[in-house]
């Protein structure tokens, strides 16, 4: 067991630890926590008497819808304290709000940032209590990341067996938090409202297949036991409550349905009627002849394995819905659309040791999560480029181009150059504009001027192992350098002689014009 | 705690507030504000602000406002005494909308303790900004519950700073009106008390346009009664030009904002069509006032707009832009199936034509004109800590514009003369009482498995389809989005 913390000699200490829900590792005096123990005790009182309505709560309030005026009604003012006594005033008012953290500007939020995730990861903090202990240490980095050793969080006071026990009195009572608590009497109502929220949308709560699996389960409890009709039916109720009441939904005539309320009740409706169809309850396969189980019809294969292992068939693979009602038959009986379930899996989990189906499936609700957790921060990243980016790009040119072009050349730009020509070959207006104080010719200068001096031939030679010969891919490039090919005297001659024909061209025209005048 | 060159943030929050819950069915869930911190948290505007765990109130500080009656009995009441109070449920109004619940006084405190805490903050001009989503409860009256509210944080909050202002300014954008503490502040000059709300055939059934205060306080309370399907677009422009007007003429020297999320769009008691955008909007304008600001909660009942709303509300108080993108977080599935933070109006109509909100316009500035410039002005006492806003100077530096008494005179209307206005359009002043089993949030205190004998007293709308099944119990909630069940009555 693990000793909650209450030390008189380092009492604000221990206050400050216990208010982020933190626990010291084995110093400090066991004794009561603070005042918020005892508030706890008082919490838990028993259930209330459930009563029915009274006949008084029938009466309406009597409450005369108008703003009443009288001694009854009204706040007393109090009197603007004036300003020469206010000093005496403040100092006497102190703060009676404990302050838990302040915002600070000496740490950068990057390393807040990778603070608040070492003691996530490592120590199984939440980000306030990091946040806390960084605090408690007046923003002092180290000091707070090697404390955080000293203190985990509570451990979390709820067992498998609570949580099944919640469950299942969940299912019974509903929200009513008192009669959940007749069958937890350990815990607190408060403790239980914070556990329903947080698990009402978790996986076990809103998988279909774990459901489903709480279902088949629950039918093999009554099949054994009682009769399985009854059972059956009742379960399928308590199914349905269930889901309106945790959903909470109360939804006006006018707003959509959720597509999982028209699952469930497409497949509500499918369940009644399914045994006739001659299809298979649990692969959905079509088959000729069905053979009825308290499971529903199954097919001869699904039979065979369930009166052999007692377990329903495991499916795996997508069974191509054959139309609109056997998929909604599916999404009852087999995973969501896209997920597949391994049959080798299945075996693995269940013939493990005890438990460790159940922490494979944890590791991966862990993981699920932070993969959640980097799609959230990697989409607000994207989202914020976007918005930067979507009142053009100018600004993130380096420096205003069109403006500074010269031809000089600064060992930057030189440096600039080189790595443009490993990234782009002979594609000098990419790389003139990436450098963006340098026009193309500039670039094709330089390109001569230095290409022995910055050994350039191998720069390309990298550049061309990469992707390929540039000639190929720049036949245009090449015909117009003038004077970075001399040895090309061909391609050299192409542009002066389509130039020449140019004019040709002209003066033709121009006589032929003169000419019809 | 160094000082901030921008504005300085307080925030006040108790872990434990998320766990107090209303009953079964019931609308009101304070674990939605700790959604909205978990967002916040995870948002990193957690460790942008002055994080306060506040005190519990204690019942002396309550009863600054309360009846010493009122707190003491909520103080005793618990769910497994109830049978004992029965008299004094009935008189304080506590076990139909307002239901006993485990750790109710505790509730109480936490949030009346924010609000005081925050209201002392403010005081000390030790910050600019102070935000209580745990507070805001505005039906709560001086001996009595009303709409989920028990005691009211925002007046005791309001009269702690009335101790170092002049002059309070209260708004609220609740979609209910803020009867509560319009109420409490009903006679007096010193806060005026402005609220926006849904009104007809709507709860508290208070707020008519011409309630505008009594005694003293007369024009010191104003009430813009809408209708439903309010947008963000009709809303401001209803909003801006009377808070500006009211800013003008009142001059106040520090300000409460309610921002109950339950004008938002799709909210389960709400009728108004904001987004969250249009919401912000509000607290937006107010801030740029730049004097002493607080912030509360209110009402909400969907709860994932709501804690999307103040967490959106947070970061413009702030001065903080955030990602659309919801960060991961402990409730990351309850914002399914978009994730983000921003939320779409609906298609609903919107029954508040551009012509009606300029009427209520025309009157209610008609009523402010009747203001006496800057009311109750002290020399000495015209605090020096404010943040000196433009309009205040310009005020002051105007006095040509104050009316002379007998163009006030003039200008006085007798009561009853808007009383064919606009909003009895739909047949007239209606009898108060006869609205009241229908969009009034009602009790079913029928609990699963009791007996049915309770649907002898149905009343048509409540109960009238009490059906066998739970499932069918549920279906009648939806149709009847304001019904509720549970609450354990003796």
């Amino acid at each position: 067991m693990k000793f909650k913390i209450w030390c008189t000699a380092s009492q604000n200490y221990g206050c400050m630890m216990v208010v982020f829900g933190l626990v010291s590792y084995g110093i400090m005096v066991l004794a009561e926590r603070n005042p918020d123990n005892v508030r706890n005790g008082k919490r838990s009182r028993g259930p209330s008497p459930n009563g029915h309505a009274s006949e008084d709560s029938s009466i309406e309030e009597e409450a005369d819808e108008r703003i009443r005026v009288g001694r009854d009604y009204q706040a007393t003012v109090p009197d603007l304290i004036p300003a020469q006594d206010r000093k005496a005033e403040l100092t006497t008012a102190q703060d009676r709000a404990l302050l838990v953290w302040c915002p600070t500007v000496e740490i950068p939020d990057s390393k807040v940032d990778d603070f608040i995730s070492l003691a996530k990861e490592r120590y199984g903090y939440n980000g306030e209590q990091a946040l806390g202990m960084l605090f408690w240490h007046k923003h002092d980095l180290e000091r707070a990341i090697l404390d955080l050793s000293n203190f985990t969080p509570f451990p979390d006071e709820w067992t498998v067996e609570d949580k099944v026990l919640f469950e299942q009195a969940f299912q019974f009572h509903g929200k009513s938090f008192h009669r959940i608590r007749q069958m937890l009497p350990d815990k607190s109502i408060a403790s239980l409202v914070k556990y329903y929220y947080s698990w009402k949308k978790t996986r076990t709560r809103i998988s279909l297949m774990d459901r489903n699996a709480r279902k088949l389960a629950s039918h093999r409890e009554d099949g054994s036991e009682a009769g399985s009709e009854v059972g059956s039916n009742s379960d399928s109720e308590t199914e349905e409550k269930k889901w309106t009441i945790h959903r909470g939904i109360r939804r006006k005539s006018g707003s959509p349905p959720r597509t999982t309320q028209l699952e469930e009740t497409g497949s509500m409706k499918k369940d009644g009627d399914s045994s006739g169809k001659g299809s298979c309850s649990n692969c959905s396969v079509a088959c000729s002849q069905t053979i009825s189980t308290p499971k529903g019809a199954m097919c001869a294969t699904c039979h065979a394995h369930w009166t052999r292992t007692g377990v329903v068939r495991p499916t795996m693979g997508p069974a191509k819905p054959r139309d609109r009602q056997v998929h909604l038959l599916r999404n009852k009986r087999k995973p969501p659309r896209g997920m597949f379930v391994n049959h080798d899996d299945l075996t693995r989990m269940a013939s493990g040791p005890a438990g460790q189906g159940e922490q494979m499936l944890r590791s991966m609700d862990r993981e699920i999560v932070s993969l959640k957790r980097q799609v959230q921060s990697n989409k607000q990243a994207i989202s914020a480029m976007r918005t930067r980016t979507s009142c053009g790009i100018d600004d993130y040119r380096p420096s205003d181009s069109s403006n500074r072009i010269n031809a000089r050349w600064s060992n930057d730009e030189m440096l600039l150059a080189v790595q443009g020509i490993r990234k782009y070959g002979k594609d000098f207006q990419a790389i003139s504009e990436m450098i963006g104080t340098k026009t193309e010719v500039h670039l094709r200068n330089f390109f001569t001027n230095h290409r022995r001096r910055f050994n350039l031939d191998a720069v390309l030679q990298e550049f061309e192992s990469e992707n390929g010969p540039i000639i190929e891919n720049e036949p245009k490039d090449e015909k117009m350098d003038v004077d970075v090919e001399p040895s090309s005297p061909a391609i050299n001659s192409s542009p002066l002689t389509v130039q020449t024909s140019i004019n040709n061209v002209k003066t033709i025209h121009k006589t032929a014009v003169s000419a019809t005048k | 705690m160094q000082a901030h060159s921008k504005k300085r943030v307080c925030y006040y929050y108790d872990s434990d507030i998320g766990n107090y819950y209303y009953g079964q069915g019931h609308p009101m869930k304070p674990h939605r504000i700790r959604m909205t911190h978990n967002l916040l948290l995870n948002y990193g505007l957690y460790r942008k602000m002055e994080i306060y765990r506040p005190h519990k109130a204690t019942a002396e500080e309550m009863t600054k406002f309360h009846s010493d009656e009122y707190v003491r009995f909520l103080r005793s009441i618990r769910p497994d005494n109830m049978s004992d109070y029965n008299k004094q449920m009935q008189r304080f109004n506590v076990g139909e909308d307002c239901p006993v619940f485990d750790g109710l006084y505790e509730f109480c405190q936490l949030s009346a303790g924010g609000s005081v805490a925050a209201a002392v903050k403010l005081n000390k001009q030790a910050s600019e900004i102070c935000i209580n989503w745990g507070g805001g409860l505005h039906h709560a009256k001086k001996s009595e519950a009303s709409g989920f509210c028990y005691v009211n944080d925002i007046v005791l909050g309001i009269l702690e700073l009335l101790k170092y202002h002049q002059r309070v300014l209260y708004i609220d954008i609740d979609v209910h009106h803020g009867d509560g503490v319009e109420e409490a502040f009903y006679t007096t000059d010193r806060v005026m008390t402005v609220s926006f709300h849904k009104y007809g055939e709507y709860f508290p059934g208070t707020g008519d346009l011409r309630d505008i205060g009594a005694g003293k306080g007369k024009y010191y309370a104003v009430n813009i009664p809408l209708r439903d399907g309010m947008d963000d677009e009709s809303y401001e422009s209803i909003f801006v030009p009377i808070i500006s007007k009211v800013m003008e003429t009142f001059q106040p020297s520090a300000v409460v904002l309610q921002c109950g999320a339950d004008s938002l769009t799709g909210d389960r008691l709400g009728c108004f069509n904001l987004t969250v955008r249009g919401h912000g909007k509000c607290v937006e304008f107010v801030k740029k006032y730049g004097m002493p600001f607080l912030m509360v909660g209110g009402g909400g009942y969907t709860i994932r707009n709501v804690s999307r709303c103040w967490t959106y509300e947070t970061s413009v108080a702030l001065g903080t832009d955030i990602a659309n993108e919801l960060p991961y977080n402990d409730y990351f599935e309850y914002f399914g199936p978009d994730f983000k933070l921003h939320i779409s109006p609906s298609n609903m109509a919107n029954q508040n034509t551009p012509e009606y909100l300029e009427k209520i316009k025309t009157r209610l500035f008609e009523n402010l004109r009747m203001l006496p410039h800057a009311p109750g002005v002290q020399v000495q006492a015209i605090p020096e800590d404010a943040v000196r806003e433009e309009s205040d100077d310009e005020e002051k530096g105007n006095p040509d514009e104050r009316l002379t008494q007998a163009s006030l005179d003039k200008r006085i209307v007798p009561d009853n003369e808007f009383s064919d206005s606009e909003d009895e359009g739909e047949g007239g002043r209606r009898d108060q009482r006869s609205f009241k089993g229908r969009k009034r949030p009602r009790l079913d205190t029928k609990t699963p498995g009791e007996s049915n004998d309770e649907k002898a007293k149905g009343d048509g709308d409540g109960t009238k389809s009490e059906g066998k099944t739970e499932e069918k119990d549920e279906k009648v909630a939806s149709s009847d989005d304001a019904k509720k069940d549970a609450a354990p009555n003796p």
